[in-house]
């Protein structure tokens, strides 16, 4: 008996610490939001985090953007060819970047390269007491480190959604139309016919969602490390789970919400 | 070595990143089609069902135009299109609305006219336009035509279908065959009977003449009042027996509409009338009163909803979850739960020989109480009740269909120190969600005031239905 | 009825003044109703046992924690009861050593120098530089500007770090354990550093630490921390003479006596 009641208490616990953690990154979140209506921004903190997340970003972007593209033209093209419709690939790859696999797998990437990162490095500053400095010295950390971070997710992901966007199309069409002969003016006509702007749009808002997200969340894990090295690690990889998780759940609402 | 700067880094991908925006834009959005190119041309049809703002106008099979703008005109669809410059139309183009296929979206077609007709000027109509059969039309009929034929159909299968129609179907034609090979034989063996037969129905002919003529001179003296029945349609008595009966029972109606006598009085009596009414009218009432309650039932409505804040000038958060119940339009009760880290902060002072020390306590993590009556008066709402566990009031005012929320809040009226006042505006920038910002305690003796921004999120029963249960289809 | 001022008289001899201050972290109690009070124009030192709250002390007295309960006064102002706004603004006066330093990683040594200068002050460019370099040759350590914080000895970082806690002349200069993982001959030479710069800049110094050799070198008053509360406050000839059995055991670095060791 003891044994289920510890069960329950514990489960009951993990709760009340996952609602209390929403509610810390909420607050946190917050925090940056009122920071932000505070200038002087940190111009030059800001370029630098719109350098690491966004430009050093790129190139797995383009990657994971362009192979995307082309296995959605692959996967879509034996699914179409059933019904004749070879010509709906374009316009498949198209709406799915756009609108889902744009945002979501930049979102993924760049919060395995850039929010596991942000974690490292505050929860290094947090456990050297570089944090600890910045309250000493009356600067804010929220202003100094969080707010370019946050800035940068949110300006930098709707950027890196356009390449990826862009690319996975360019995919889709590469195996398309000279791999699988698929008629260039029919994949292209059907893009532009069935694509709106609104999809583009759309997935770009998600974008900047899922750049808050990430930035929010590696920051708030990193804010929050203690133990030493192994804390960082932990932080890190507690990270980027986190926000991994958030990205896809919000990603349901936003599609609810917005489409 | 060649270096580059961070911010040219950054700029320089930006400006790649919205080139390639603007080039997708330019391919996918409706600005693929000159936007401001070509002229106007207005035609007006008597259905546009279908037809979409940017649809394709063509000549041919090849596009001249968009569709720019649809709207009502007496009852008919007023369609304005967007027609290329290079492209003439004369005064006897006909329009019609096609579709690709039986599925696919509609355009407009546009039949040449008459070469050597005047040209259609910019803001022009097109005056001939083909009613267009309507797929859904054709669709209907095509159901008509169909039910009718399955009715045949199943009425013949009852015939025909089972073994007992079958058995008849087959005795049918069995006789029919049997009648006719016998009128075969009848006929053949009685072909001088039957010559006979028709000499005699010559014969019957020309008597009948005959009895006919007799008939005639039997009718004429009737007219004449020759013989009984003649008699009886010209009597003078039997005609005025009939208009008196006929007079009497106009009398009975008129003692009717009078009053007299039992059903009279029961039509005529006024009061009769009124309590009639008034049993009509009270059914009406109660069946308003329903109408009522169902209505009322409609306006019940709850929500739930979340608010965080964050306080500047502490760095802390403060959570707000409340419940609304709202029974009908103008009236809700509030229900709530705050977290406020800050917490309570209670100062006493003790004094010993004569210094004074102040002892501070704060109680930090105390989850704080709402629960407040409120009536809405148009724009306006006014609130009183428990606010975060002390007694207050509130007014909030509402504008722009209820997405911007100004509220000021009055409350903890204790002795020794000022009143908490609070004020904030709440704007709604995405469905459900929230952003607010304001002052928090501004008149504060105690260095508590601060401004906040603060986020929120509310749902309403329907909502959360929505969001948690069927998952929309997106277009 | 403001409650964050007290008036005191006009000659007053403390800077930091705390009262009666209560601290626990879940159920441990780290600050038991400690009372301090800290000299103007002084070197405090404050020792005590690892993990016997020293730093705790010291991040209350800078407002990194607030206590669960009492009252910390600096420079007259109880900074319990501040908001973040008011904290800021009591720790312009404050310069603070980290036990590791705590240089920005991310900055090369002018930067972090620098960075009080560029956060707090409206001076020009070439104004802040000039002044960097005059605190760097206060500690010693000119020609190093442009060196990032990994590039640099321990020794280094903590001259750096002390040449950033006097960039905006405080009146309050806080040291976590200035001495911790350096070699004797420069622990010798940060012990000096700190009494120079007390002595130049007319600071109020709060040391904690649990090196013994150093404690004599820096400071005026010495108060030993055991147990959550001050059990001993002195200048270092009376600490020397104390009859404290915890005082003894400590100084002379023996096993037998009232601090166990686990």
């Amino acid at each position: 008996m003891n044994k289920i009641a510890a069960t329950v208490d514990n489960f009951g616990r993990a709760i009340l610490e996952n609602i209390e953690e929403m509610g810390r990154i909420l607050i946190l979140f917050l925090s940056v939001l009122a920071w932000m209506a505070r200038p002087p921004l940190k111009l030059r903190l800001i370029f630098k985090q719109m350098e690491f997340v966004g430009v050093k970003s790129i190139f797995v972007v383009v990657l994971t953007g362009t192979f995307t593209g082309m296995v959605m033209a692959l996967q879509g093209y034996y699914g179409f060819r059933m019904f004749n419709a070879e010509s709906l690939v374009g316009s498949t790859v198209a709406l799915g970047m756009t609108r889902e696999l744009g945002p979501v797998l930049t979102a993924l990437m760049v919060t395995a390269r850039a929010g596991s990162a942000m974690a490292a490095e505050l929860g290094t500053m947090r456990v050297t007491e570089q944090i600890d400095a910045l309250y000493v010295m009356a600067a804010n950390p929220v202003k100094h480190l969080i707010v370019p971070r946050v800035i940068a997710g949110v300006i930098m992901l709707p950027a890196l959604t356009i390449v990826s966007d862009f690319m996975g199309i360019l995919g889709g069409y590469f195996v398309g139309v000279p791999v699988l002969g698929i008629n260039s003016g029919a994949f292209i006509n059907n893009i532009n016919k069935l694509v709106d702007l609104g999809d583009i749009y759309n997935g770009l808002i998600k974008a900047a969602f899922f750049g808050l997200i990430l930035s929010v969340v590696g920051c708030y894990k990193g804010f929050n490390t203690t133990g030493g090295a192994e804390g960082v690690g932990k932080a890190t990889t507690e990270a980027v789970v986190l926000a991994a998780i958030s990205i896809l759940i919000s990603d349901y609402f936003l599609t609810a919400i917005m489409f | 070595m060649f270096s580059i700067s961070t911010e040219a880094k950054v700029g320089l991908f930006v400006l790649v990143a919205l080139i390639i925006l603007g080039y997708m834009s330019f391919r996918v959005g409706e600005s693929g089609f000159g936007v401001k190119k070509g002229y106007q041309v207005n035609v007006v049809f008597d259905n546009a069902a279908g037809l979409e703002r940017d649809a394709s106008v063509q000549i041919a099979g090849v596009e001249v135009g968009r569709v720019e703008g649809i709207s009502l005109k007496d009852g008919q669809a007023l369609v304005t299109l967007r027609v290329l410059p290079s492209v003439r139309l004369e005064k006897d183009v006909e329009a019609k609305i096609k579709s690709y296929g039986i599925l696919g979206d509609k355009y407009v077609d546009i039949v040449p006219g008459t070469e050597g007709e005047a040209y259609i000027v910019a803001g022009g109509d097109i005056t001939r336009t083909e009613r267009q059969a309507d797929i859904d039309k054709l669709l209907s009929k095509l159901g008509y035509i169909a039910a009718d034929v399955l009715e045949v159909t199943a009425s013949l299968k009852k015939v025909v279908g089972s073994v007992e129609g079958e058995a008849n179907l087959k005795a049918i034609i069995e006789n029919t065959r049997s009648i006719t090979e016998n009128l075969d034989r009848i006929v053949t063996q009685n072909d001088e009977k039957l010559n006979l037969m028709i000499a005699n129905l010559g014969e019957a002919s020309t008597e009948m003449r005959k009895a006919f003529a007799a008939l005639n001179s039997v009718v004429r003296k009737i007219d004449s009042g020759e013989g009984t029945i003649g008699q009886l349609v010209e009597n003078k008595d039997a005609f005025d027996n009939l208009n008196q009966t006929l007079a009497s029972l106009r009398d009975i109606t008129d003692k009717i509409n009078e009053g007299k006598g039992t059903i009279g009085k029961l039509i005529n009596d006024e009061e009769t009338v009124d309590n009639l009414n008034e049993g009509l009218k009270s059914i009406d009432k109660s069946m308003e009163g329903i109408e009522q309650y169902i209505s009322k039932a409609e306006q019940f409505k709850t929500f739930l909803s979340y608010r965080g804040e964050y306080l500047f000038d502490s760095s802390e958060g403060k959570g707000y979850f409340d419940l609304t119940i709202r029974p009908n339009e103008d009236k809700f009760y509030l229900l709530g739960v705050v977290a406020d880290p800050r917490g309570r902060r209670t100062v006493t002072d003790t004094t010993v020989g004569g210094t004074t020390t102040r002892t501070e306590k704060r109680e930090r993590d105390e989850l704080l109480f709402t629960a407040q009556i409120g009536k809405r008066f148009k724009d306006i709402a006014l609130r009183g009740g428990i606010f975060e566990s002390t007694g207050g009031v509130g007014i909030d005012y509402f504008a722009f269909d209820d997405s911007l929320q100004l509220t000021f809040e009055a409350f903890d009226f204790n002795s020794d120190k000022n009143a908490h006042l609070k004020a904030y505006a709440e704007y709604r920038f995405l469905k459900h969600i929230y952003l607010s910002a304001g002052w928090d305690d501004f008149i504060s003796n105690e260095g508590r005031e601060s401004p906040f921004v603060g986020f929120s999120i509310k749902f309403e029963d329907e909502d959360l239905k929505y969001l948690l249960g069927s998952v929309p289809i997106p277009n | 009825m403001f409650l964050t001022r007290n008036t005191q008289p006009v000659t007053r001899k403390y800077m930091i003044k705390l009262v009666d201050i209560h601290k626990s972290f879940g159920q441990q109690k780290v600050l038991d109703g400690l009372n301090l009070d800290i000299e103007d124009g002084k070197t405090t030192v404050i020792i005590g046992g690892s993990g016997g709250g020293k730093s705790v002390l010291l991040k209350h007295i800078i407002g990194l924690l607030k206590p669960d309960s009492g009252q910390v006064f600096v420079d007259d102002i109880d900074i319990a009861s501040l908001n973040d706004k008011g904290l800021n603004e009591v720790r312009k006066k404050f310069g603070m050593l980290f036990q590791e330093a705590a240089l920005f990683d991310s900055m090369n040594v002018m930067g972090n120098v620098a960075f009080p200068l560029r956060e707090h002050t409206r001076k020009k460019e070439k104004e802040i530089r000039e002044i960097v370099r005059e605190r760097l040759k206060a500690v010693g350590l000119l020609g190093v500007e442009n060196k990032m914080p990994s590039e640099l000895s321990g020794g280094m970082r903590k001259r750096v770090g002390l040449a950033r806690a006097i960039a905006m002349h405080p009146q309050i200069v806080l040291f976590d354990e200035p001495t911790t993982g350096l070699d004797p001959v420069m622990t010798e030479a940060i012990n000096e550093l700190i009494v120079e710069t007390q002595k130049n800049f007319d600071l109020t110094c709060v040391v904690i630490s649990h090196d013994v050799q150093s404690i004599f070198t820096v400071g005026h008053k010495i108060a030993m921390l055991y147990k959550g509360r001050i059990i001993e406050y002195g200048t270092p000839e009376k600490i020397k003479m104390s009859s404290n059995p915890v005082l003894r055991q400590f100084l002379s670095g023996s096993l037998e006596g009232p601090i166990s060791v686990i």
